[in-house]
């Protein structure tokens, strides 16, 4: 069985979807036990809830970018090489 | 007067919306958008000074982040605030409360708090106008107008990196004036280890502090350009798939356009402004 079509546009498909992918399997863990710790802190000690939002807000921010990492050399792959 | 702003807002959405001449195209280019052709060219000795959809952008935002401050302190300020100074003195305590005295020691606050702020404003600010849908798009239709496009300046690298390098130059100025450059060195490596340790520890905290000049600029550059693609894509998706099926991406385009403009775009702005007081506050006192 041959393949068939243009092998070199079904990679960067395929380097796109992977790279989206597994990407998003890291900062997904991280943001959601960040989420979980900051349910617990706020429940432990409501009054420090809003700096503790603010903690939560930076730590969202740190963690989301470590996706993009991987997204962008996902992009550099389908739209530029 | 809300029926008038939700009608505004429709209206900013259905501009975006309207892929008009990508309809008449048979090809689908998103990337096309954040590629920048001159609208004057200016090349001064081998440097390409050109002003394009980027310089264009960046001088809206400069206009805008420079009067923000400058008419509403020029007009008098008064014990009973006017709306705009309302909204300036809240930008200036949020900006002082939660990122300049978290970050920023005692010894270099007054010297480095309006570098902070300006950071959060002027990025704050690119990464607001970037949502509005200006005729900046690479593609005309409708005699000569260009299309109605969505562009962020922050959306380039060589934007953020330039602020990035700013930030990396302050932070390790004041480093090397607090301690020496050989003091600035020790503080990398923390006192009470064995050599081997210590020297691994140095080596590592090198590399680290050279390698946030990639993150810190790829942060912003991704998050933008990212969120910026994804609202293309999913407003061209009926084109990209060629089906009608497509549809279906266009409440996601929508959701992602708002969720974009609300959250992320202030919050990579605060980021990237806590993150510069974080690196020149360790810098000038190390927390080991």
């Amino acid at each position: 069985m041959a393949l068939e079509g243009n092998v070199q546009d079904a990679a960067k498909t395929l380097a796109l979807g992977l790279a989206t992918a597994f990407g998003a399997i890291g900062p997904g863990a991280g943001v959601g036990y960040l989420m979980g710790k900051t349910v617990e802190s706020v429940a432990r000690q409501p009054e420090l809830r809003g700096e503790i939002m603010g903690l939560t807000f930076l730590g969202l921010a740190l963690t989301e970018a470590i996706t993009f990492y991987a997204l962008l050399m996902g992009f550099v792959a389908f739209f530029i090489s | 007067m809300r029926r008038l702003r939700a009608a505004a807002i429709l209206a900013l959405v259905g501009l975006l919306l309207a892929p008009a001449a990508a309809f008449a195209k048979s090809d689908f280019q998103p990337q096309e958008e954040f590629k920048l052709d001159p609208y004057v060219s200016i090349h001064i000795g081998g440097l390409d000074l050109s002003i394009n959809k980027a310089v264009v952008y960046l001088m809206i935002s400069t206009v805008l982040s420079i009067g923000f401050g400058i008419f509403v302190v020029r007009g008098g300020l008064r014990m009973r605030p006017t709306k705009a100074q309302n909204a300036v003195e809240l930008i200036y305590d949020f900006v002082d409360e939660q990122i300049a005295r978290q970050t920023l020691p005692a010894s270099v606050f007054s010297r480095w708090f309006p570098y902070v702020a300006t950071l959060f404003i002027f990025i704050g600010i690119n990464n607001l106008i970037s949502f509005i849908p200006l005729p900046v798009g690479h593609e005309s239709s409708l005699g000569g107008l260009p299309d109605f496009a969505l562009y962020a300046a922050t959306a380039n690298i060589n934007v953020t990196l330039a602020l990035t390098l700013c930030t990396f130059i302050i932070y390790n100025y004041e480093g090397v004036r607090a301690h020496g450059v050989i003091g600035y060195l020790k503080t990398l490596a923390p006192e009470g280890l064995n050599p081997v340790m210590r020297t691994l520890v140095f080596a590592l905290e090198l590399l680290s502090n050279i390698l946030r000049l990639v993150s810190l600029s790829v942060r912003l550059f991704a998050n933008m350009l990212a969120g910026h693609l994804l609202i293309i894509v999913s407003a061209g998706f009926v084109i990209l798939i060629g089906n009608f099926a497509g549809i279906i991406a266009i409440p996601i385009g929508v959701f992602f356009y708002f969720f974009e403009w609300v959250l992320i775009a202030g919050l990579q702005a605060f980021i990237f402004a806590m993150l510069s007081g974080i690196y020149i506050g360790f810098a000038v006192e190390a927390p080991h």
